[in-house]
C-alpha cells in the first residue's frame, strides 16, 4: 500500500513537473496525477517572501497544506520557484509556532521584569487597554506608536491605518518599510510627483542593456534573474553591468562588473550625465518638453539624532558629524568649497526641499565629476588598475549613451539603504530622463522592491507617518479633508503633524515620549541597525511593548505581550509588487491553537474604546497648522454627532462595522467553500476584507491608482492585475500615452504626478525667486553631489561592513529557519571576508572572531570563500540570523529625506575570540 | 517523506548522459525528457531532509546541468522539524530574554 501510494505521489508529482516544463504528460501519469490529488484542493496564492511577487499554488488536505507550485500561469514567474519560494507551505509548520497569548507575569499581574506566561486573549486585551489608556492619559496621541509592515496585507494595513490616524488621531505608524523603500519613495515624489515605477518585469524582454545597481538580484530576486539570464543567453547583443561594493552571483553572469567604493555611486552617475553633456548625447526635444533641471541643499546631515545625549561616548565622533561636516577633497569639489572647510550642517530640519535650476547650472554642478576624478574616488577594487577601472566607466557611460541600445536601470538596497539614498535615486532617474530613454517598453529606471508588499500596502495604502492613501500627504490640509470624507469622520479629526518615522519610534522609546508600542508582521529589535540601544529601551524603560508574531524572534522576547498571529495562508489577504501587480489570496487552512489573524486583533482592539476617548481636545506638542490652535486637536464630538454619531459609540462602530461594510455580507460566492476565521469569529455577519477593499477603491479612482473590484483579483483567470485598472484594463507603462489613459491626448509622454509641481527657482547655492514655479506634467532632473559616508575605515576600526540577505532566508530568519530545508542549506551567517585580509589577522576559514564597531560587537566565523568574493578592505555579514546578531554593529544613519537606514557602510574591526 | 518535482536542464546533445548520471543517484527517477529542448522532468525522493538537500545540490552540481528547478514539493509532516530547529529557537525557552540580549 505504502508503495504504491509513494508511485503515485511521484507520478503526480512528474506530472506537474512536466506541465510547468512544457512536455506532454503520459495517459498513465495524468491519471496518477489525478488520483493523488483527487483530495487534494488546488488555489491560486502569492508567495510570501520577497517584493518580486511569484504567484504559487497550494493544494490542501484535511486542514492542512501538502503541497506547493510554481503558477505556471502566473506571468511574473511562469511556474518557477525560488528556493524560498518553493517551500513555502512549509513555514507554518514550526515546531515553536506561537498559538497562544503570553505575557510578563509576576504574582499574577502583569509585570514588566516577569517571565512570560500563556494567558486568554481577553488578558491580552485587558492590559493593552490599561497600559494604553495610561499612556494616551499622560502623553497624547504622540505617546502610542504602531510598528506596521511591508508584509501586512494590503487589508491589514488598511485598517491600522484608519484606527490609528482616524481613531487615535496619532500618526506615529510607520512601517518597516521605511527601512527597505523610503529612498525609492521619496525621489518618486521628488522627480515625477507620483509613487511607483513606470515600467513592468516585461521590460527585461524588451531591453538589450541591464545595469544592476546595489542589487545582487541573482541572491535576492532569483525569479527576475532567471528572466534576465534567459535573455542574456538568449540574445547575443544583450549586455548585464553588476555594479557593486564587492563581488556577488550577479556578476557570474554580467559582462561587466565594476566594484566601487561605498557612497561613490553618487559621483558615477554624476560622471554619466557629465558624459551625455560632453558627448552631445542629451535627448533635447525629451528634455525640453518633459523636464526641467532641480537641486536643494547640501548641508543635510545624515538622519542620527541632533544630540549625543545618548550616544555611548565611543559613537560620538560619528554622532558629531550630524552637526557639523569637514570636507574632504571629493566632496567640497561638488559643493564649490575648499578641502578641509568646516560645514555647518544646517538644513537637516528641510532636507527635502528644493528649487528649479537653469540647464547651464545643471551642467555646471555635474562639471567636476570627469573619468579622472570619478575613476580616481570610485575604484573599490585595491588589486584592480586605474587604468583598466577607467576603461569600464566608459564602457558604461557607452551602454548609457548608444543610441540604439534599450536600457533598463535596476537597483534595491544599495541605492535606498544609502545615507544619500533619495539623491542617488533621482540621479539614475537624471540620466534616464537625460536620454529620452524613460517609461518605454525596455526603456527605463526600474525601482525594485524588497517586501512582497512594500508597494501595495505600505506605499499604496499609505501606511507612513507622513502618508495617507493613494499620494495623499499627512501635511495637505486637501488630501486630509478627502480623507475624511471617505472615512466619514469629522472635519479635523485627523492629525495634521506628520508622525514618528521608524527610527524614531524606537528613539522615542529611548528617550521615553513613546511609553505604549504595537508591532506587526515584522521585527524591529532584530533588524533596525544599532539595535543595543533599542533593547536596552524595551528592556530597561517604562513602557509597554505588544509584539504580534507567528514565531519567537528577538522582537518578541523583549517584548511585554506576544500575541499569537495567523500566518499568510491562514487568512485572505492581498499584496502589491513592485511592477504595480496587486494579487489576493484565500484563506487555506485554519490557524494554529489560538493564533488570529492581526486585522481580527486590530479589529477587536478597536471595539474597547469610544468616541469620546479621542475625538475630544487633545494636547499635540508641536503641531503647527493652519486652521489648528498651535499644540492642540480640536474638539470635534459636536461635528461627529452632526455626522449621526455618539460619543458612546465603539471606534469598531465607526470606523469598521460602519452601515455600508455591514452590508457586504459574510459567507459570500467569491469564497468557494473556503473559510475566513476572521468572519467568521467577530460572527457579525460582514466580510472586513472585501469590505475594506471597496473604501479602500475610492482613494485611487481617477487619480492614477484605480484598483478593480475584490471579485475579479479572485477570479480563476487573474493574477494580479497592474494598477491603474481603467476600465477592467491594466497599464503596462505609466506616462506612455500609447499605454496610459491618465497621458492627455497628443502628450505622447507626460509625468502627470501631481506632488511638489510647483516650487520656487534658484542656481545651486540656492533659492533666488521663492514664488512657486508650475511644472506641471513634467518631470524633474536633478543635480546632486558627491557626499562622504558619515563613518569611514580608520586605524583602529578599519575595515568596511556591508550587511544584507541571502537567497535562502527571508528577512531576520524567523520564517525560513523553521524550514528544515532551508536550514540546513544556511544554518548560520558567517563574514566573507578577502583572504588577504583575514591571513593579516591571522585567521582562516572557520575561525570564530568578533567584528566589533563603535556600538557593539557580535562572534561570527569566517568564510573566505563560497559565493561573495569580497575586495581587500570589505566584509559582509548577512542579518537573519539572530545568533550572529549584526545589527548590534551597524550605524544607524539614514537618508536625511527619506529616513531610511543605510546598513550597507560602516566602521568596523576584526579580531580572534 | 518529502519528494521533490525538478525541471533540469541540459544541452541536447547531453541529454543521454545527464539522464544515466540522474537515474544512478538514489532517490532519482526521470519521467520524462524533451531532447531538443534539453529539458528533464526528474523526482527526488528523500527519507530525510538532509538527503532531499544532498540529493538537490548533487543534481545541480552534476557536469552538463545547466540549471536545475524547484517546481513542485511534496511532504507529510515531518518529525524531523523537532530535531532541526537552530539552537537557541527550540520551544518556549527561547521566548525569555538571552543573556546575550542583556549584556550592551
Amino acid at each position: 500500500m505504502q508503495l504504491s501510494r509513494r508511485e503515485f505521489i511521484k507520478s503526480g508529482i512528474a506530472a506537474s513537473t512536466a506541465g510547468v516544463v512544457g512536455l506532454p504528460v503520459s495517459g498513465l501519469a495524468a491519471a496518477a496525477a489525478a488520483e493523488l490529488e483527487k483530495d487534494w484542493k488546488w488555489d491560486k496564492a502569492v508567495c510570501r517572501f520577497c517584493g518580486t511577487g511569484c504567484g504559487i499554488q497550494i493544494a490542501t488536505h484535511q486542514g492542512r497544506i501538502v503541497a506547493t507550485k510554481g503558477d505556471p500561469d502566473a506571468p511574473v514567474n511562469r511556474g518557477l520557484n525560488c528556493i524560498k519560494g518553493y517551500f513555502n507551505g512549509k513555514i507554518l509548520y514550526g515546531k515553536d509556532r506561537l498559538t497562544q497569548p503570553l505575557m510578563r507575569m509576576k504574582d499574577g499581574k502583569f509585570d514588566k521584569k516577569g517571565q512570560f506566561v500563556p494567558v486568554t486573549w481577553e488578558q491580552a486585551f485587558d492590559e493593552m487597554e490599561r497600559q494604553f489608556r495610561k499612556t494616551y492619559a499622560e502623553k497624547g496621541p504622540n505617546g502610542v506608536a504602531m510598528f506596521g509592515s511591508g508584509q501586512w496585507t494590503i487589508h491589514e494595513g488598511y485598517a491600522m491605518n484608519k484606527l490609528f490616524k482616524a481613531g487615535f488621531r496619532s500618526n506615529n505608524l510607520d512601517p518597516n518599510a521605511r527601512n527597505c523603500m523610503a529612498s525609492a519613495v521619496a525621489a518618486f515624489y521628488s522627480v515625477f510627483g507620483t509613487d511607483e515605477p513606470a515600467g513592468n518585469y516585461d521590460d527585461i524582454e524588451y531591453t538589450d542593456t541591464m545595469v544592476l545597481w546595489g542589487a545582487n538580484m541573482a541572491e535576492m530576486h532569483p525569479i527576475l534573474w532567471s528572466r534576465i539570464t534567459d535573455r542574456r543567453l538568449a540574445h547575443a547583443n544583450c549586455r548585464v553591468v553588476n555594479l557593486t561594493t564587492f563581488r556577488n552571483m550577479s556578476s557570474d553572469i554580467a559582462d561587466l562588473e565594476i566594484v566601487f567604493k561605498p557612497n561613490t555611486d553618487l559621483a558615477i552617475q554624476n560622471y554619466i550625465a557629465r558624459e551625455i553633456i560632453a558627448r552631445d548625447a542629451m535627448n533635447k526635444a525629451f528634455v525640453e518638453k518633459n523636464c526641467v533641471f532641480a537641486t536643494g541643499p547640501y548641508d543635510i546631515g545624515y538622519g542620527m539624532r541632533a544630540t549625543d545625549k545618548y550616544a555611548y561616548p565611543a559613537e560620538k565622533d560619528t554622532q558629531a558629524k550630524e552637526l557639523k561636516v569637514k570636507l574632504d577633497k571629493w566632496e567640497a569639489i561638488g559643493q564649490r568649497r575648499k578641502e578641509g572647510e568646516v560645514v555647518e550642517q544646517k538644513n537637516t530640519a528641510d532636507p527635502a526641499k528644493h528649487w528649479m535650476i537653469s540647464f547651464e547650472d545643471f551642467r555646471k554642478g555635474v562639471e567636476p565629476y570627469t573619468l579622472d576624478f570619478v575613476a580616481e574616488l570610485a575604484k573599490g577594487d585595491p588589486d584592480e588598475s586605474l587604468d583598466i577601472f577607467k576603461n569600464k566607466l566608459k564602457q558604461l557611460a557607452d551602454l548609457y549613451i548608444d543610441a540604439n541600445r534599450k536600457v533598463v536601470s535596476f537597483w534595491t538596497m544599495g541605492f535606498n539603504q544609502h545615507q544619500r539614498g533619495t539623491w542617488v535615486n533621482e540621479q539614475c532617474y537624471m540620466n534616464h530622463l537625460l536620454l529620452g530613454k524613460q517609461s518605454m517598453p525596455g526603456n527605463g529606471a526600474f525601482s525594485l522592491t524588497g517586501q512582497p508588499s512594500a508597494c501595495g500596502t505600505a506605499r499604496e495604502v499609505g501606511t507612513f507617518s507622513h502618508r495617507l492613501p493613494a499620494d495623499r500627504l499627512i501635511p495637505n490640509p486637501q488630501h486630509r479633508a478627502e480623507t475624511e470624507g471617505y472615512w466619514k469622520i469629522p472635519a479635523k479629526t485627523l492629525n495634521p503633524k506628520v508622525g514618528s518615522f521608524y527610527a524614531k519610534i524606537l528613539r522615542d522609546l529611548e528617550d521615553g515620549s513613546v511609553k505604549w508600542a504595537w508591532v506587526q508582521v515584522n521585527n524591529p529589535w532584530h533588524t533596525h541597525p544599532n539595535a543595543n540601544h533599542w533593547i536596552r529601551a524595551a528592556r530597561e524603560q517604562d513602557n509597554f511593548i505588544i509584539v504580534s508574531e507567528a514565531y519567537p524572534g528577538i522582537s518578541a522576547k523583549v517584548a511585554d505581550l506576544i500575541l499569537p498571529s495567523a500566518m499568510i495562508f491562514e487568512k485572505w489577504g492581498g499584496y502589491g509588487n513592485a511592477e504595480r501587480r496587486t494579487q489576493q489570496w484565500r484563506q487555506q487552512v485554519p490557524p494554529p491553537g489560538q493564533a488570529r489573524g492581526d486585522l481580527w486583533q486590530t479589529l477587536e482592539f478597536a471595539k474597547r474604546f469610544k468616541l469620546k476617548d479621542f475625538w475630544g481636545e487633545q494636547k499635540v506638542p508641536g503641531l503647527k497648522a493652519e486652521g489648528f490652535a498651535d499644540n492642540t486637536l480640536p474638539d470635534v464630538m459636536a461635528e461627529a454627532k452632526k455626522l449621526g454619531y455618539s460619543p458612546e459609540d465603539s471606534l469598531y462602530k465607526v470606523l469598521f462595522a460602519t452601515p455600508d461594510n455591514l452590508k457586504v455580507k459574510w459567507p459570500d460566492a467569491v469564497a468557494k467553500g473556503h473559510d475566513n476565521h476572521i468572519a467568521t469569529l467577530l460572527g457579525d455577519g460582514w466580510f472586513p476584507e472585501k469590505a475594506f477593499w471597496i473604501e479602500y477603491q475610492q482613494f485611487g479612482k481617477g487619480k492614477g491608482k484605480d484598483l478593480a473590484d475584490f471579485d475579479v483579483y479572485h477570479a480563476d483567470k487573474v493574477r494580479g492585475l497592474k494598477w491603474p485598472v481603467v476600465n477592467g484594463k491594466e497599464v503596462a507603462w505609466r506616462f506612455n500615452e500609447q499605454y496610459d489613459p491618465y497621458v492627455t491626448k497628443g502628450a505622447g509622454i507626460e509625468f502627470y504626478g501631481k506632488l511638489f509641481k510647483a516650487i520656487p527657482s534658484g542656481n545651486l547655492d540656492g533659492i533666488t525667486d521663492p514664488a512657486p514655479k508650475s511644472l506641471a506634467g513634467k518631470a524633474k532632473i536633478f543635480f546632486r553631489p558627491y557626499a562622504a559616508p558619515a563613518e569611514q575605515p580608520d586605524k583602529n576600526y578599519d575595515l568596511w561592513l556591508c550587511t544584507g540577505r541571502v537567497l535562502e532566508h527571508w528577512h531576520s530568519g524567523t520564517m525560513t529557519r523553521r524550514v528544515p530545508e532551508l536550514h540546513r542549506a544556511v544554518p548560520a551567517a558567517v563574514m566573507w571576508i578577502h583572504p588577504a585580509d583575514a591571513e593579516a589577522r591571522g585567521l582562516k576559514r572557520n575561525d570564530l572572531v568578533w567584528i566589533e564597531s563603535r556600538r557593539g560587537k557580535v562572534k561570527v566565523r569566517v568564510e573566505t570563500g563560497g559565493r561573495n568574493k569580497m575586495v581587500k578592505g570589505t566584509v559582509y555579514v548577512p542579518f537573519f540570523d539572530e545568533g550572529v546578531f549584526i545589527n548590534r554593529v551597524t550605524l544607524d544613519t539614514t537618508c536625511p529625506i527619506s529616513k531610511e537606514s543605510d546598513y550597507k557602510k560602516c566602521a568596523v574591526k576584526v579580531y580572534k575570540a | 517523506m518529502n519528494i521533490s518535482g525538478i525541471a533540469v536542464s541540459t544541452r541536447p546533445e547531453w541529454v543521454e548522459l545527464v539522464v544515466q548520471t540522474l537515474s544512478a543517484i538514489e532517490g532519482v527517477e526521470v519521467h520524462a525528457a524533451d531532447v531538443a529542448r534539453g529539458k528533464l522532468v526528474v523526482t527526488l525522493e528523500a527519507p530525510t531532509v538532509g538527503a532531499e538537500v544532498e540529493g538537490f545540490k548533487r543534481i545541480r552540481a552534476l557536469p552538463h546541468v545547466v540549471a536545475a528547478d524547484l517546481v513542485q514539493h511534496y511532504f507529510e509532516d515531518d518529525g524531523e522539524i523537532i530535531n532541526a530547529l537552530p539552537p537557541g529557537l527550540d520551544a518556549l525557552e527561547g521566548v525569555s530574554v538571552p543573556e546575550e540580549l542583556k549584556d550592551h
